[in-house]
């Protein structure tokens, strides 16, 4: 692994071989005759249960790049591996096959839920998809993944209009997890929701990664969150990463300009003695 | 000295298809002139139906059940339309969350911060000023704001700024008529955090220069800690909590407002570990009885579901509504 010398600080970091690992990632979109580098050459990787942060402001190609690791969008140029396999160079059933090692969270989860499938038919759909457990088999599997959320069984016969933005969000995550996924890629998870479901969702994810032994792909604006919750972080800028390293030493001490702007940004607020 | 901005027992009913919304049960809160008040609670606490009630532009079909808003020694539920025209945009103004959605998208910056000096020249029966003498107040009005070259932003349609400026463009909107009161519904909550500590640095510095009087609404308890001196905490239509920020952020009475605080993840590192809180927030067609707040509150006892809390002063600038406060 001669490459391995080129590869960002944060690989050193990870040490073993990572989960997923992005090199040399470029998006470029055409509008009107004009280019636009959305993603201009980003590197990463995330280490087995490791919970990788992507900060960075509106239109500065985090979401870009999580769509490009679930090839959701095609990469203009760049490989991303998955646990050593090539993915970008599959295909058709071997895609197919890959994409239930990796699911992703959107940010919005009332737009994320089909409004006429009950939520049982929501979290079946990936079974129906990927698998062949059908009838009793299938509505078991459904009524232990509202478990694993911390939902009632009941919720099965539900409408997503009868559930808080909350209560969906857990939704998104029981069908994002129903295939026992390796990877999840959380895409704000949790920006539409107020502070205190914010509060229940970053626990549960927490307890989740443990309990299910998943890894992390954690986009969002929020610098507060991400640093409660990711090992490691990305900061980008205008579709590059300016610095990456451990959270604790982003935060601590930033080397980027633009990373300590960000982090200066954030009104601070006096908390508590105790 | 009496308060610019006095709200009394205010209650306002909201009738729908599905049954009465009791949106906003007894409300107290005064402003002194000069004075900064952040309202902060999370969605459906009946914040931005308060503020837009002191404005006169709440759901048509709300129903005042009791009490009243006082604005400078004027009852505002009692004013004809008339009469709101020469306080609304005027003593009072607002800016609101989505910079865009306010700005229309067909005409430059200057032709409608323009038609906003005229309004005010017209609503005080003053004569309207020659075309030279409006495009030398919008570009005062834009200097206002900290807008460096007046001139391009007048010409510019509101899709070739950026959202920060575009906010500086409503606010510099709303300060057209001298208001001594500032609405502000969710300032910088669509804007990036470089943008939003720029806009909010700004509104603190209007403050300071101006004297503004300020009510900011938001969901985020940092942006109300960066700009207001007073702090309201609102849960399902009641203020919980409410005096000196610096008070109620670093010694919480309320256990609402304790379990907000302790909610947020900390920019600073984990210096406490996240807590939520359980369950969601009431459906305010049936409310919970007594505190409103009694079925997710880790204090409440029987009285709480029994009697409405009355709020009791427990600091030189601190009051809460608690059976059971925090010492």
């Amino acid at each position: 692994m001669s490459s391995l010398a080129t590869m960002p600080s944060i690989e050193a970091a990870a040490g073993a071989k990572p989960l997923l690992s992005a090199r040399h990632l470029t998006k470029v979109f055409h509008t009107g005759g004009q280019e636009f580098r959305a993603v201009d050459d980003v590197s990463l990787s995330v280490g087995h249960g490791k919970v990788l942060g992507i900060v960075g402001e509106s239109g500065s190609g985090k979401s870009t790049v999580a769509r490009m690791v679930m090839r959701l969008i095609e990469p203009t140029s760049g490989t991303v591996m998955f646990d050593g396999d090539d993915l970008t160079a599959k295909t058709g059933e071997a895609l197919r096959r890959m994409r239930r090692n990796m699911q992703i969270v959107f940010q919005n989860p009332h737009s994320a839920l089909n409004p006429r499938d009950t939520i049982g038919d929501a979290i079946a759909e990936p079974f129906l998809v990927q698998t062949r457990v059908r009838g009793s088999e299938l509505d078991r599997k459904v009524e232990e993944l509202l478990d694993i959320v911390s939902l009632p069984k009941t919720f099965k016969y539900r409408y997503p209009h009868e559930l808080s933005g909350g209560q969906k969000q857990r939704v998104c995550i029981a069908r994002a997890v129903a295939l026992e996924p390796r990877l999840l890629v959380l895409d704000e998870p949790t920006s539409a929701l107020d502070v205190s479901v914010q509060a229940q969702i970053i626990m549960f994810l927490q307890d989740l990664r443990a309990r299910l032994n998943l890894t992390y792909l954690f986009i969002s604006h929020n610098l507060a969150v991400v640093r409660h919750l990711c090992d490691d972080v990305v900061v980008m800028n205008k579709g590059a990463v300016v610095e990456s390293g451990p959270t604790e030493a982003v935060f601590k001490s930033p080397r980027n300009a633009y990373t300590r702007q960000l982090i200066e940004s954030v009104p601070r607020i006096p908390r508590p003695a105790s | 000295m009496t308060a610019l901005l006095n709200i009394e027992n205010y209650r306002l009913d909201i009738p729908t298809f599905d049954g009465v919304l009791k949106v906003l049960d007894g409300i107290d809160i005064k402003l002194d002139q000069g004075d900064t008040l952040g309202i902060v609670g999370e969605s459906g606490c009946g914040k931005t139906v308060l503020a837009r009630s002191i404005l006169g532009i709440g759901p048509r079909n709300a129903k005042r059940v009791s009490g009243q808003i006082v604005f400078d020694a004027t009852a505002l539920d009692e004013l004809s339309e008339a009469e709101w025209r020469r306080i609304r945009g005027v003593k009072i103004s607002m800016i609101f969350q989505d910079p865009m959605t306010y700005l229309n998208p067909l005409l430059t910056i200057g032709r409608q911060l323009s038609d906003v000096v005229v309004a005010h020249h017209r609503a005080q029966g003053m004569q309207v000023p020659a075309k030279a003498e409006r495009l030398a107040r919008c570009g005062q009005l834009l200097e206002q704001v900290q807008i460096a070259d007046t001139q391009r932003v007048l010409k510019s349609y509101p899709h070739q700024l950026s959202g920060g400026m575009r906010q500086r463009i409503l606010i510099a909107m709303a300060l057209a008529g001298e208001p001594k009161l500032l609405i502000a519904d969710e300032p910088t909550t669509a804007l990036d955090v470089t943008i939003q500590a720029q806009i909010l640095k700004l509104l603190r510095d209007l403050v300071d220069r101006l004297g503004l009087t300020v009510v900011m609404i938001s969901h985020d308890v940092g942006a109300i800690a960066a700009l207001s001196r007073r702090v309201a905490v609102m849960y399902a239509g009641t203020v919980v909590e409410q005096g000196e920020a610096e008070s109620i952020l670093t010694r919480p009475r309320h256990p609402y407002t304790r379990g907000l605080l302790a909610a947020l993840p900390d920019i600073e590192g984990a210096t406490h570990p996240l807590e939520a809180i359980p369950g969601t927030i009431p459906n305010l067609i049936t409310p919970p009885t007594g505190c409103r707040f009694h079925p997710r509150c880790p204090r409440a006892t029987a009285i709480c579901r029994q009697q409405k809390p009355e709020t009791r002063s427990i600091g030189a600038d601190h009051v809460v509504a608690c059976h059971h406060a925090f010492d």
